[in-house]
């Protein structure tokens, strides 16, 4: 992996050595152990914005044709034979000694990890010789099975002969074939009463997670609510997280990385205490919050260094913490004083609280949380970021993509109803997942999402707020060509489903 | 209301997004572009016009992580999807790239 240089400058500084090519830099860093190579630099300790190329680095020694990046304290002279503008790389992109740089520090050497984008094998190369063998024996007949006929046929190939494989593939197909639906079946409707006669015998509310104390999901009726409503943060948001398979077992590395995700907050370890008078705030450490949240004093200090406007006044180990606002209002002092004790120290924002969890069939442990903020816990280096997930869909949609959604969406709603010791066919669910993913963003069920966006105005009149479509409607000039359900009813003709999607034109002048 | 007007969820400010490879995760089904030389034949296949395809929008992460492999794609392109079925085993899916972006 290439090493690069990393450190900070200014927009004006880079413009002037580019003028200049090749140059030599006088920086005020001891760079003896650097390796010369390729260098980034940044303007706002965030991301990279130009990119060096170093031929060799020496001790600083006053001589003509030097720029300076500054007048005094100068310790190396960098030879450059390049300097360019890059698009701006974010510094979570650096890597030093396998972990990732939280916070820049100047004249840092790290690695540049580069992502590879590789995409999953089509399904073609996914399947196993056989099957597909059985796929294409099948198609040349003129007849489609699915992959999982053709699992359940190979069992049976060796041992009937050609003759009889192929007869048994036709009685498979004649079967398949009385199962499908029809065409022009109203599978939306069916759905629906699937779904909502044993959602009538769901628990109203229920709290508890399967095996695991201390922690409450939102599950029965108010979460399958919740799915099809496409809500934008659920009630409980929850993730299951998922190590890198060689760390799964360890307990050490689970812990660890528990401490290193829950959030943990000033207020969690320490009492604030405001002091009207001189017009300060004392954060009072308690010593058994902060063993049992692994925080030192240093990590509050080091947390507080990042807040602007404030004035340390007194930090001392085992002691408290006073500070005061630059400006002195009361009105600041209060705002100071909201922001101190949401203030992060530590961990993930959003993530609340984690547990571990022994799944007793593999041994590997499982992280669940509450809170959710699946970007930034995917990016963790102990996380497995092909297996962790959240139950908040549009989070997924946002982070993963509209597929992504619409599996989230298949897989939460089965396990709801599943939970509850109902069995909804697969198939329903499957529909109402596509259904709401069919645009290329998550849509609800319901007035704002599906039943709000047919095209037929008197469907949507029929559904819910219908003078606001009616009027609308009119002043548009719509116009309703009659191809749905709901608008034939509604001026009384036959339905364009099932025998009623069939038109009979009679010719008469044929011969 | 307006086509794709939902706000979208907590995050995703204007920061570039760091790099993670969308395309291995286990709830991500494949994701093949469709060559242009073969989209008639799909669109045959399935005897239905481009425009009615489900979407997928041209911000989607998923679209993102191909463009780092196929480059800049533009809207109108079809994706072929391999979902994993837990009642067919394998089933294909068609999306169409928009330019329409959700925010």
């Amino acid at each position: 992996m290439m090493k690069y240089l990393l450190f900070k400058d200014t927009k004006k500084n880079m413009e002037m050595l580019r003028k200049d090519l090749p140059a030599r830099y006088a920086v005020e860093a001891d760079l003896k152990d650097c390796p010369a190579g390729a260098a980034y630099v940044t303007n706002d300790k965030k991301s990279m914005i130009y990119r060096l190329k170093i031929e060799s680095i020496s001790p600083y020694k006053d001589q003509e044709g030097l720029f300076k990046k500054r007048q005094t304290g100068l310790k190396s002279i960098l030879e450059l034979s390049l300097v360019e503008p890059v698009e701006p790389l974010p510094l979570s992109e650096f890597k030093v000694s396998g972990k990732k740089i939280k916070e820049f520090v100047d004249f840092t050497v790290a690695d540049l990890e580069k992502t590879e984008f590789t995409e999953k094998k089509s399904y073609s190369e996914d399947v196993p010789k056989e099957i597909s063998e059985i796929i294409s024996i099948a198609s040349k007949k003129g007849i489609s099975i699915p992959v999982s006929v053709a699992e359940d046929l190979a069992k049976y190939r060796s041992e009937m002969g050609k003759d009889g494989f192929n007869k048994l593939l036709e009685r498979v197909y004649q079967d398949l074939e009385t199962k499908q639906i029809d065409p022009h079946e109203a599978v939306g409707i069916i759905a629906a009463q699937s779904i909502g006669e044993p959602g009538t015998q769901m628990t109203m509310r229920t709290f508890h997670f399967a095996g695991v104390r201390e922690m409450n999901v939102t599950l029965g009726l108010p979460r399958l609510i919740e799915i099809v409503d496409a809500r934008r943060i659920p009630s409980t948001p929850s993730m299951t997280i998922y190590m890198k398979p060689e760390l799964e077992k360890s307990e050490e590395a689970v812990l660890n990385l528990v401490k290193e995700l829950e959030n943990t907050t000033i207020i969690d370890v320490a009492d604030i205490v405001t002091d009207i008078e001189q017009m300060t705030l004392s954060i009072v450490p308690t010593a058994r919050k902060m063993n049992e949240r692994l925080v030192k004093h240093t990590d509050i200090s080091e947390a507080l260094a990042k807040v602007k406007g404030i004035t340390v006044m007194h930090d001392e180990e085992g002691k408290e913490i006073v500070i005061k606002p630059q400006q002195e209002s009361f009105k600041r002092l209060y705002q100071l004083q909201e922001q101190i004790k949401v203030l992060t120290i530590k961990g993930i924002p959003g993530i609340k609280r984690a547990i571990t969890r022994k799944d007793p069939s593999t041994e590997a442990f499982i992280i669940y949380t509450q809170g959710s903020n699946l970007k930034e816990v995917l990016e963790v280096d102990q996380v497995d970021s092909t297996r962790t997930f959240t139950n908040d869909i549009i989070e997924i949609a946002n982070v993963l993509g509209i597929e992504a959604a619409r599996n989230a969406i298949f897989n939460e709603s089965e396990r709801t109803l599943s939970e509850q010791g109902l069995e909804v066919d697969q198939r329903h669910l499957m529909l109402v997942a596509d259904m709401m993913t069919f645009g290329g963003n998550v849509r609800a069920v319901g007035r704002q999402g599906i039943s709000g966006r047919k095209s037929s105005v008197l469907a949507r009149a029929a559904f819910e707020i219908t003078t606001k479509h009616l009027l609308r409607a009119g002043l548009l000039g719509e116009i309703d060509p009659l191809t749905g359900v709901a608008e034939n009813i509604i001026v009384g003709q036959p339905i364009t489903l099932g025998t009623g999607a069939v038109n009979l034109v009679y010719k008469f002048n044929r011969k | 209301m307006v086509e794709g007007s939902n706000p979208s969820g907590p995050a995703e400010g204007g920061a570039k997004m760091a790099k993670l490879n969308v395309l291995q995760h286990e709830l991500v089904p494949a994701h093949h572009v469709v060559k242009k030389e073969e989209e008639d034949k799909v669109l045959k296949e399935l005897g239905i016009a481009k425009d009615l395809l489900p979407r997928i929008s041209r911000s989607d992460p998923a679209i993102k992580a191909l463009e780092e492999i196929h480059g800049p794609l533009e809207g109108g392109t079809i994706i072929k999807i391999s979902r994993k079925s837990p009642t067919m085993g394998y089933s294909v899916y068609y999306r169409v790239v928009t330019s329409e972006v959700f925010k």
